[in-house]
């Protein structure tokens, strides 16, 4: 008798462990089914993270290439395209009086002072969206003269804003800086490319209507004109420029304080601010 | 969440305001720099204003976090923060390497961005508050076609 309560509490004890193993067994199988699950779960998180993150690096790719062109062509490759370009800058200066940097009657009642970087693409902006409309309602009636000034901005190496300045002001030596300042702008490359080279600025000066080419080499060598380009880097830090285009407004001989047009592709600010100092 | 949100749509909201009254932006640094970059060639895509798409992407951000909290609702959020963020790189490329120029208004909008992009991809990732046991079955694919809600969203 007592042998077979034996037996049967040795086979309680056996179906204890029994359970407690199965429960145990089913309890790693939920742990591991959860675990598969919640892994799953993250990978397809991943992955739709993934596809989105693909998604907008193909936007912006395209966004970039359909945004990257405008204004890349530097000079241009034909000779009509070249002569259509030397047209439209001799419509917009020619005839009005140069001298050195200066554009207009050197007796106008107004000065502007237009400080840009000749790679600069704002000041491209500039000078082909408001620039012309100045050109022709205050500059050519001789009310106002525009001194052009040189702040490094846009340019990456030094030495090729100098370089480039300094071409421009040997132009300026002849009065005819203005068309090199106007063809440059017409013409400007993709910026950092590295488009400036001696062949591009020989091209450039070959362009300006007149420009004597011997003398105009030579003259890049002056100091003096290293010395101006150094100069009006001084005059902008001293007005507090840090880019380009900045410009001062006054009268001609007179104090010029910084005038912020708000915009570069149209003229109603500079107009209001000129009649202001025209009737003054 | 809501919070960055709601300062971005404050500065997209004033810059789209800039972009149609022709004013010019408050700008602390010398040269008013923000504003030459609002008056640029690179202030439109395809004629509408960056500063709106701006707006319009904020407003979808926000509504997607006041949307019922789910699988769903952070999956948009993150697509949403992640779509801002690439437009805004392409901003900030465009200031620093073809203008040259930058804007306080869009440096602090592109910090917005970014930050709240961190912020979805985190809630994203680390999912809803109940473990993924709850529904030992389920897969991405079930959460997002069944979203779970657990309550109004928060930030």
């Amino acid at each position: 008798m007592s042998g077979s309560r034996d037996d049967e509490l040795e086979d309680d004890e056996g179906d204890l462990t029994r359970k407690q193993r199965r429960e145990q067994a089913r309890a790693q199988r939920k742990e591991l089914e959860q675990a598969e699950a919640a892994g799953a779960l993250r990978r397809a998180r991943l992955t739709r993270l993934g596809i989105v993150v693909a998604v907008v690096v193909a936007v912006i790719v395209v966004i970039l290439i359909a945004t990257g062109g405008g204004s890349k062509k530097g000079i241009p490759k034909t000779a009509q395209a070249k002569n259509q370009t030397v047209t439209e800058v001799t419509a917009l200066v020619g005839g009005i009086p140069q001298s050195g940097k200066l554009l207009g009657n050197p007796r106008a009642p107004v000065t502007l002072e237009y400080f840009g970087d000749l790679e600069c693409p704002i000041c491209k902006e500039f000078t082909l969206g408001a620039l012309p409309s100045l050109l022709q309602q205050w500059v050519r009636s001789g009310k106002l003269r525009i001194e052009y000034r040189a702040l490094e901005t846009a340019t990456r190496e030094p030495e090729v804003f100098k370089t480039q300045q300094i071409a421009a002001l040997a132009a300026g030596k002849q009065d005819k800086m203005w068309y090199f300042v106007e063809l440059f702008y017409h013409e400007q490359g993709e910026e950092d490319s590295g488009y400036v080279t001696e062949s591009y600025l020989q091209q450039l000066a070959g362009q300006v209507p007149g420009l004597n080419l011997t003398q105009w080499t030579a003259d890049r060598n002056e100091p003096a004109l290293a010395s101006e380009v150094a100069s009006d880097t001084e005059a902008a830090n001293n007005a507090g420029f840090s880019s380009t285009p900045s410009f001062q407004l006054g009268k001609t001989g007179g104090t010029l304080r910084t005038f912020e047009p708000g915009t570069y592709t149209e003229p109603a600010p500079f107009n209001a601010a000129i009649e202001k100092l025209l009737k003054s | 969440m809501i919070a960055l949100t709601t300062i971005g749509l404050g500065v997209a909201g004033y810059l789209t305001y800039v972009h149609y009254s022709g004013a010019t932006p408050v700008c602390s640094l010398k040269g008013n720099p923000c504003s030459q970059v609002q008056k640029s060639q690179y202030s439109e895509l395809a004629g509408v204003p960056v500063a709106l798409i701006g707006l319009i992407g904020y407003i979808l951000i926000l509504g997607s976090l006041l949307a019922r909290e789910g699988e769903l609702a952070r999956f948009a959020t993150t697509g949403l923060t992640l779509g801002g963020f690439g437009f805004s790189a392409y901003l900030t490329y465009r200031e620093l390497f073809t203008l040259h120029k930058i804007c306080e208004w869009c440096v602090s909008s592109a910090v917005i961005v970014t930050l709240l992009m961190v912020l979805s991809i985190w809630r994203f990732l680390r999912g809803d508050a109940r473990p993924a046991g709850a529904s030992p079955s389920s897969t991405g694919a079930d959460e997002l076609e069944h979203a779970p809600s657990v309550g109004a969203a928060h930030s």
